[in-house]
């Protein structure tokens, strides 16, 4: 179970690089929730959760020690190397997010990739996040409005990292794009007999 | 093999089923049959790479004892390339096979050689044209001198031209080399194959003996396989040649470049092309000749240097992109004829998915499909949209001589309903078709040629010191306390700043985003921190926190710029031993970051024209994020396998190319770095408030 094959290792670290690549993209969004985020920092924690997804999918499809991790670290490397603003804050924040997803699959011992242990992942990578940018990034916002980020962090880590990872996971399988991996052979066997 | 059987875990029929094959060594063996006869298959048991996690087999093939015993070559090379640089791909075998330096130089530049790959090894792979990507694959697959070589359909995504330099580069590479390729086009290879197998369903072998004596006696067989076309092999198809087909010579003017040109993409001489409704136009020209940029310019993707576009509507205008899988959105065959809110009329939607021969399939998943079905399902969900215009990129290539058939026919039928339709194209089955052709020339050679980029100080380090520098300073930034103190503590980094800076607007590329970010953290404190709101003692502390985070993260960003994901790899592996496999995964997958881009373009804009969002519309990003990562996914496995067979399993010692030397600038590096730790601390005793 712990051994990793090419594929596994290959399908960890690319699910990793296409998120790094789709992340440039995901930068419109922000220019969407703008003027509200402008007038209230905190509200900027409600898509928080889209960060942590490469760990949730690599998690939930390769199903091994250290997927969520590693695949989580590559799309933060490859942010830094392609210049990201933060620099060596983004390889903490891929460390926290990685190791907050991986956590909640350690708990079940990596026996059980099911909907509530993805929330659980997206809640933990979530208050593992937004401690980091409290300590390094908001150390002098109050702790009333780090409260509410808090909040923020939470629920886009259970909705848009824990569900929407899940349900990616999901729509993944049925393309029949990862039969070759644990999430897929599940799936396959259930199909094929 | 000996009564080879295979059942992928995903299927409920074997697709190998009781095989019986013996080669000898030196033979040269051509593998036919149509497109899903499990060739691949076979190829995948004797490299001995079918993985019993997989699914069920009986007879497989041992792993090869010697790393890169058993070459293969795969029919897209951009699953083959792992590496940064043509060079540090062909050592990717002799890496895995934990050469020494000397002898692993010696082996890749022999293979590049051998593979009669010309361009500079300091070139990255994926930039390369598709027939020099075949030959760098190949170098790859010939580095570990294999005593048998599988190709997979080596040249099927090739114009003619290419695909005979690439296969003379095989023949003459492989020597004295058993060869095993599996095609779908014959012909070409058949005056150079000792044997000629023909594959049917469940790879049950069909025919087998030298290629005259099948050919001879067994034509019927090769033609029901769908290996050989019943014309003649190789004539044209008769059904129109452009003076032929009077009908509609004078079809409206629906799209038109008029004397326009692109530099920066090749397209030099001033294009003149007039797209008529009701008639199939050819686009062809040499790999980088511009192909795909034109078809952007009609599409309204792009804009040109100079002239003047001529196109529908964007509603009026449908896209169909070289790999179908990046355009489809919906969970079933039906739902994707519908998916484009362009395309309303249900009638029309039920009469293509007829037409289209995926009637049986309407409640199918898209991406379940076979790559022809797929095909065919892309071009019927565009003729859905009632397009005035259908472009289609490459909308043959890879397939068999049916399923290009079959494809040809559906564009047939778009244009006999009025469509203007405009392909580029390699098959000479759609250029003979064609109504009209517009030949693009080839670039010339040296139009791609980049200068070096400028090398400055931060070049001599180590990237190790380079990263140091960057984590040692952002901790040391936690130390600034005042206003002032934060303003001392970036002085440091201003100063050191152009060793760091290749040129003026790639440093202000770098540096805006912090500057605005800081800017933005300094609005915020100042908004929401204890202090009443934007009063003038909340400004100084968003002052302070502007400053300290960007001693935080500026001395990072800037360092960085000098790292590559390549060299950083052999860092990590020499000098602080981490292990070889995961550290050599993670810079191929990195390198592959341009390649990934391009990918994830295509991918949104194929979307938007089929006017499914723009490019801030979150559920257009969510299904291009899925259709990008089906594409790796799938890619990944194919990857898995050429770095398999270039020894990567059993890699977990393995030498580096290159060494990461460590010398007496990283010393000055180390001390910049140590300086810029305690750096605050002193400017914050200076300066700071008491």
């Amino acid at each position: 179970m712990t051994r990793y094959r090419t594929v596994d290792l290959l399908v960890t670290v690319l699910i990793g690089a296409a998120f790094g690549v789709a992340f440039l993209g995901y930068g419109q969004l922000y220019t969407l929730i703008g003027p509200l985020t402008a007038a209230f920092k905190p509200a900027e924690g409600l898509l928080a959760g889209l960060w942590f997804l490469p760990a949730m999918l690599a998690g939930l499809i390769v199903r091994k020690p250290g997927a969520a991790l590693l695949a989580e670290l590559i799309a933060a490397v490859m942010s830094m190397l392609l210049g990201s603003q933060w620099g060596w804050g983004t390889a903490v924040s891929g460390l926290m997010q990685g190791g907050g997803v991986e956590l909640a699959f350690l708990l079940t011992r990596y026996r059980r990739f099911t909907l509530p242990v993805a929330v659980l992942g997206g809640v933990l990578a979530a208050l593992l996040e937004w401690g980091w940018e409290k300590l390094a990034y908001y150390q002098e916002m109050s702790w009333a409005f780090s409260g509410t980020m808090l909040a923020f962090f939470l629920l886009s880590g259970a909705l848009l990292c824990g569900v929407l990872g899940w349900a990616a996971t999901r729509a993944l399988v049925a393309t029949g794009a990862v039969d070759s991996l644990a999430a897929g052979r599940e799936h396959s066997r259930a199909a094929a007999v | 093999m000996e009564r080879l059987r295979w059942r992928p875990l995903s299927r409920r029929e074997p697709t190998i089923d009781g095989l019986d094959l013996e080669i000898p060594s030196g033979q040269r063996v051509l593998l036919a049959g149509a497109s899903g006869s499990g060739k691949s298959t076979v190829l995948r048991a004797l490299a001995g790479l079918l993985d019993p996690e997989d699914g069920e087999g009986e007879g497989l093939l041992p792993a090869p004892a010697r790393p890169g015993e058993r070459g293969l070559l795969l029919q897209n090379p951009v699953h083959a390339l792992v590496g940064a640089t043509i060079g540090r791909d062909a050592a990717f075998g002799p890496e895995n096979a934990a050469l020494p330096r000397p002898a692993l130089h010696e082996h890749s530049s022999r293979a590049l050689a051998a593979a009669r790959v010309d361009l500079d090894p300091a070139r990255a792979p994926l930039d390369a044209s598709g027939g020099q990507q075949q030959r760098i694959a190949l170098a790859g697959s010939l580095a570990l001198d294999p005593e048998l070589l599988l190709l997979d359909e080596p040249t099927s995504m090739l114009d003619a031209p290419t695909a005979e330099q690439v296969r003379t580069a095989i023949l003459d590479a492989a020597g004295e080399a058993t060869l095993v390729i599996a095609e779908h086009r014959i012909e070409p290879w058949l005056p150079h194959a000792d044997r000629l197998i023909v594959l049917g369903p469940q790879a049950r072998i069909l025919a087998d003996g030298t290629p005259g004596e099948v050919l001879a006696q067994q034509r019927e067989t090769l033609v029901r396989a769908g290996v050989l076309e019943e014309r003649a092999v190789g004539a044209p198809d008769t059904a129109g040649t452009t003076s032929t087909r009077a009908t509609s010579a004078d079809g409206k003017i629906v799209a038109a470049l008029r004397g326009v040109t692109v530099p920066d993409r090749g397209l030099t001489a001033p294009q003149e092309l007039e797209v008529r409704a009701g008639r199939l136009t050819v686009l062809t020209g040499p790999s980088g000749a511009g192909k795909t940029t034109l078809l952007r310019l009609l599409t309204g993707s792009r804009t040109p240097e100079h002239g003047e576009v001529e196109r529908p509507a964007p509603d009026r205008i449908a896209l169909v992109p070289q790999d179908p899988e990046h355009s489809f959105v919906a969970a079933t065959v039906r739902e994707e004829l519908r998916a484009s809110p362009w395309a309303s009329d249900e009638a029309l939607a039920e009469q293509l998915l007829e037409r289209a021969g995926l009637a049986h399939l309407a409640g199918a998943h898209p991406h379940r499909l076979s790559g022809g079905e797929q095909r065919r399902l892309a071009i019927a969900a565009a003729l859905a949209q009632r397009p005035a215009l259908l472009v289609l990129d490459e909308p043959t290539v890879g397939l068999d001589a049916r399923r290009r058939r079959e494809v040809l026919d559906l564009l047939r039928e778009a244009r006999d309903r009025g469509c203007a339709v405009l392909a580029a194209s390699h098959d000479e089955l759609l250029v003979a078709a064609a109504d009209d052709q517009h030949a693009l020339p080839a670039p010339r050679p040296d139009a791609a040629a980049t200068p070096a980029p400028r090398r400055i100080p931060a070049d001599a380090l180590n990237p190790l010191t380079l990263c140091l520098i960057g984590i040692l300073a952002a901790i040391g930034s936690f130390a600034v306390q005042s206003w002032q103190g934060g303003l001392l503590a970036l002085a440091p980094t201003a100063l050191l700043a152009p060793l760091a800076v290749r040129s003026l607007p790639g440093a202000a590329l770098r540096l805006a985003p912090i500057l605005l970010s800081a800017a933005g953290l300094a609005w915020t404190t100042a908004l929401l921190g204890d202090a009443p709101a934007l009063s003038a003692q909340a400004w100084l502390v968003g002052l302070k926190e502007a400053a300290r985070i960007t001693a935080f993260v500026a001395p990072g960003v800037l360092a960085l710029g000098a790292v590559r994901p390549t060299p950083l790899g052999d860092a990590l592996a020499q000098r602080l031993h981490l292990p070889g496999r995961p550290v050599a995964a993670s810079v191929a997958a990195l390198v592959r970051v341009s390649h990934l881009g391009r990918q994830w373009s295509t991918i949104v804009e194929t979307r938007t024209r089929r006017g499914l969002g723009g490019a801030r519309s979150p559920r257009l990003l969510a299904g291009a994020t899925l259709a990008l990562l089906v594409d790796t996914l799938r890619g990944a496995e194919q990857q898995a396998l050429a770095m398999d067979s270039r020894g990567f399993a059993t890699a977990t010692r393995r030498t580096w190319a290159e060494p990461s030397p460590v010398g007496p600038a990283d010393l000055a590096g180390i001390a910049i770095a140590a300086g810029l730790l305690i750096w605050p601390l002193l400017a914050e005793l200076l300066v700071g408030a008491a």
